[in-house]
């Protein structure tokens, strides 16, 4: 019995259509006709996606996650990009495998966490999962590209919540490498530990606390060892990782633009194609990363309420596709696309609107790029899979 | 499943709500601002210039400082081109070249520098033309000076635009920044250099600023730190009028007890402050070809051969190894030395001597005769442990560490085994292939002096930020294998010297100088004149090290530089004494803007 999920595919397509437009309006023609191109064969990969029977994408978690991983060494090895590795050229096509890695990271997490029924703070359910995620995550960390590194931890964390790890443990979990981030200065490591140490006192008992605390020390220890260890250059860009805030090249210049370009657009917006920041080339790569700003400008605040709408139903379709799945696998599917593209949704939106740093994550559907539009059918054709099949 | 389901939706709003609610403050609230500022974009990033640290002398008085200037910046996304081809015009620079200067930053709507240092011409001409040069801009911009001259130059060095290497490797630099090229400049760039800062103004239609921007804190300036070097400006301007008479010399000045350098000079020089202006002027032109290399730091950059200077060293390799002792004597010195089938000259006939007496007169023959019973392997090893061959450490870039000639490296030069008997001989009495710098000799002198201690040698004292002591630099010594016996056998020879041997003329009635002259062959153009010595002999604190090139003998034209310059520190109330020229000096005293820091004691 199949029922296709009409809403999802609906929320979709005009997020599709929007980001076409968006493409056209910020890139002229060009990149117009490019993601044209890019549609029917996304469209084509959804309804692959949709039909595939989900035992045959179980059976194939590993092949698929292997392959994805060595495109990603290969991109470290061998790729080009301006500034960073990020993209893999073969013949007229460029490949993004930190991309489809998310796509593949997610499947096979699904396929391991929802081996258990209930995942608790043990090594035996959790040293499989963090090895998957955290793999891909730090290959992505060398291109370096720190936000979408994060990406991996975002999915692993709501997927581990959604198998019923405790949100406290889903912290504990998590402070090893928060430690370490966060130790690259003593302005965010003290209020990081003793945050922490208040938390884990409160909710878990002395032992248990203080096993915490000794953790995250060594780890907030080890990071200005690492720093030290790292060559001038390299120790700015970790700066910028950490704070992009610290401007030489007047990133902040862009992020002030990319608000008066929004803020522009007032109610109702200036009309498609009528945007003058992006027309006078203040935003730099406006098709990509920068295509909310565009079509905030044109579109105005009813506009973006339209969008963020599109995207929250989107979002939510996904969900409910976990909440009514009996399947572990799909549900897990769900989930972990759902964290994926709300993360990158949330994240591009509010370094644009000035409530993040700046650094490179694309807005679903509405950034320019082949691989991203892919990779995000594929997610919501999967997606439509285990709505229509909930067994 | 459900509580989970409802706590990642409810997530999942709050997250988009925090989103609507900045658009809504965007878009409504500060919508007409923001509309008002993209409608024709009114707001600019201004750089504010850090400005570059002072360097001071030991006494505060300032060698290099910063003045202000006018720079001629450009937006490039407002600048027409009718009025780029009025700005080129006006500025006396080729359309092509102002093109040059915007074309990578063309689609940002920031102000690029075109010119710095304006002259008041140029500034006029562009507050003239204002009004038909929409997005030109004048800004302050501090220019390197030098108020304290040309005696400073190798020491301090100088500053240069930047070129396209530096741009790639240091993404902080922009075009038509100066960094420093030589010397202290360049040695402690980050220190000076500091932090530029920026701020975001609202300008008007005309480009004219009007107010900061409220939405973006500025973001100040982290001006460079001040540098105090260990050097002593009056002995400094000394060593260099001294030297005046020569064209091409060399002076050291060190503490022994610390390595601090007291002077550091090297002629020609040339004046830094040339390099602030445009390149390709005449002054420029003739210092580029001038065949004695004026940017040539000879202190720390050229190995001359040591001559005599160097017959400390061997007398220490031979007591060290054991080969002699101080009482040892050889064949007595008839004026040259047979050795195989050639003949090894002395300078003069000294008959038989004992170790002291040899330096004291400067004995070839008996040094011959040492260096065969030490050995090559063994006075090379020897020489290579106290220094030569390695360089000082000191902190200016450039250093060479110059040449010991060693057995591999007489192979690699004449071919294995094509060379004799002749090399060790003459490495023996410092001519030949030993190679080793003013700053190396006055290092080693220096740990002579210092009972076997040697310091690292150092110019930079200590680094002020703000007007507050930050930094102080430690001293860093390395103990040498001369133990104290055999430095006293060769000390009492360089009294010696000077008392009553090769060296008289740097005799002084106050204090008693020790040291060594010596005469480096050059063929065929005439020696090079070396002097090398410390005092007080009895508890030295000062060495110095003193070479002019083709000038003759060390102990007639170096000896009396190094004996005023003593003199000059130990009694530093008296004038210094510029010897008989004192039209060269008296037009090169300190411009009256020389002051010194806060006065606070340090």
């Amino acid at each position: 019995m199949r029922r296709l999920d009409v809403t999802l595919v609906v929320a979709a397509l005009l997020l599709a259509v929007l980001g076409v437009l968006t493409i056209y309006s910020a890139g002229g023609t060009y990149y117009l006709v490019r993601q044209l191109v890019f549609l029917p064969v996304a469209a084509g990969a959804a309804v692959a996606a949709y039909l595939m029977p989900r035992r045959l994408l179980h059976a194939l978690a590993e092949p698929l996650y292997a392959v994805v991983l060595l495109a990603l060494v290969a991109v470290l090895l061998a790729g080009t990009g301006p500034g960073s590795k990020r993209w893999f050229v073969l013949g007229p096509l460029s490949i993004q495998p930190s991309e489809l890695t998310k796509l593949a990271t997610v499947i096979i997490l699904a396929k391991y966490i929802s081996l258990r029924r209930v995942i608790g703070l043990t090594p035996r359910d959790l040293v499989a999962p963090v090895l998957l995620a955290a793999i891909p995550a730090l290959l992505v960390l060398v291109e370096p590209d720190l936000s979408t590194s994060l990406t991996f931890a975002a999915a692993l964390a709501a997927m581990l919540y959604w198998q019923g790890m405790r949100p406290l443990h889903l912290l504990l979990l998590f402070t090893p490498a928060i430690s370490f981030a966060a130790g690259f200065s003593l302005y965010t490591w003290i209020p990081f530990f003793i945050c922490l140490a208040v938390l884990t006192l409160v909710r878990s008992g002395l032992t248990k606390s203080l096993a915490a605390l000794a953790v995250s020390s060594i780890f907030g220890l080890l990071s200005p060892v690492v720093l030290s260890m790292l060559k001038g250059y390299q120790r700015d860009r970790i700066r910028a990782f950490v704070a992009p805030w610290f401007d030489p090249h007047g990133v902040g210049w862009n992020a002030i633009q990319s608000q008066i370009a929004i803020g522009s657009g007032r109610l109702l917006g200036k009309g498609f194609l009528h945007g003058t920041q992006k027309r006078l080339g203040f935003l730099p790569n406006r098709h990509t990363d920068f295509a909310f700003s565009s079509a905030a400008e044109e579109l105005g605040f009813i506009g973006c309420l339209v969008l963020l709408g599109l995207f929250i139903l989107l979002l939510y379709r996904f969900l409910r596709a976990a909440r009514y799945t009996r399947d572990g696998f799909g549900a897990q599917l769900c989930i972990g696309f759902a964290a994926i593209l709300g993360y990158q949704a949330f994240v591009n939106i509010g370094m644009l609107i000035g409530l993040l740093p700046i650094t490179g994550i694309p807005l679903p559907f509405l950034s320019y790029g082949g691989s991203s539009l892919l990779v995000n059918a594929l997610m919501v054709g999967l997606v439509l899979n285990v709505a229509a099949r909930p067994e | 499943m459900e509580r989970r389901f409802n706590r990642l939706t409810q997530v999942l709003w709050i997250l988009f709500a925090a989103l609507v609610l900045r658009l809504g403050q965007l878009q409504i609230v500060q919508g007409a601002r923001n509309s008002y500022l993209s409608d024709r974009n009114r707001i600019r990033r201004i750089v504010l210039p850090a400005p570059r640290g002072r360097i001071l002398d030991r006494g505060g008085t300032i060698i290099a400082d910063s003045r202000p200037s006018f720079a001629c910046t450009v937006v490039p996304t407002e600048l027409g081109d009718s009025a780029a081809s009025l700005l080129a015009r006006l500025l006396d620079m080729p359309e092509a070249e102002l093109a040059q200067r915007i074309k990578p930053v063309a689609m940002y709507a920031s102000p690029v520098k075109v010119k710095r240092d304006l002259s008041a011409v140029e500034v006029a001409r562009i507050e003239e033309s204002n009004f038909r040069l929409p997005g030109v801009q004048l800004h302050i911009d501090p220019v390197r000076s030098y108020p304290a001259g040309v005696e400073y130059c190798h020491l301090v060095g100088h500053m240069a635009e930047v070129g396209d290497e530096d741009l790639k490797r240091d993404s902080s630099l922009r075009r038509l920044d100066f960094i420093g090229r030589s010397g202290v400049e360049a040695q402690y760039e980050r220190l000076l250099r500091g932090r530029d800062g920026f701020e975001y103004v609202e300008v008007d239609a005309r480009g004219q600023g009007i107010r900061a921007l409220p939405e973006k804190r500025p973001d100040p300036a982290v001006p460079g730190k001040d540098l105090r070097l260990t050097v002593d400006g009056r002995l400094q301007r000394l060593a260099w009028d001294l030297t005046a008479d020569y064209e091409r010399a060399a002076v050291v000045g060190l503490d022994v007890r610390t390595g601090a350098v007291l002077c550091l000079v090297s002629r020609p020089g040339y004046d830094p402050n040339i390099f602030m202006g445009p390149i390709g002027s005449p002054t420029w032109d003739s210092l580029v070809s001038n065949p004695s290399k004026p940017f040539f730091n000879r202190a720390i950059t050229s190995g001359y051969p040591p001559g005599s200077t160097m017959k400390p060293v061997v007398a220490l390799a031979g007591l060290h190894q054991g080969a002699i002792t101080p009482e040892s004597r050889f064949q007595p010195c008839a004026g040259s030395f047979r050795y195989g089938n050639r003949t090894f000259k002395c300078w003069s006939t000294h008959g038989s001597t004992d170790l002291p007496e040899a330096l004291a007169v400067s004995c070839n023959v008996y040094f011959y005769q040492l260096g065969l019973r030490i050995g090559l392997d063994s006075l090379t090893s020897y020489a290579r442990q106290i220094g030569m061959g390695k360089t000082t450490g000191i902190d200016i870039p450039g250093e060479r560490p110059d040449n010991v000639p060693t057995r591999d490296w007489l192979d690699s030069r004449y071919g294995k085994g094509r060379w004799g008997a002749g090399s060790l001989l003459n490495f023996a009495i410092g001519q030949g292939e030993v190679l080793a710098t003013p700053l190396q000799m006055a290092s080693i002198y220096g740990a002579i002096a210092n009972d076997g201690v040697a310091c690292i040698p150092h110019v930079l004292s200590s680094v002020d930020s703000a007007g507050r002591l930050t930094y102080t630099v430690p001293v860093r010594t390395t103990r040498l294998p001369m133990n104290r016996a055999d430095l006293d056998a060769v000390k009492t020879g360089l009294n010696r010297v000077v008392a009553y041997g090769t060296g008289t003329a740097a005799r002084l009635s106050e204090i008693t100088i020790a040291g060594k002259t010596g005469t480096a062959q050059n063929p065929p153009r005439p020696d090079h004149a070396w002097f090398v010595g410390y005092a007080p002999a009895e508890a030295p604190e000062v060495v110095f090290a003193v070479l002019v090139e083709n000038a003759g003998h060390g102990g007639s034209v170096s000896a009396p530089i190094a004996s005023k310059l003593i003199r000059a520190y130990f009694f530093p109330e008296e004038p210094a004494e510029p010897d008989t020229d004192t039209t060269g000096a008296a037009a090169t005293t300190f411009p009256a803007e020389t002051s010194t820091t806060d006065g606070q004691p340090r």
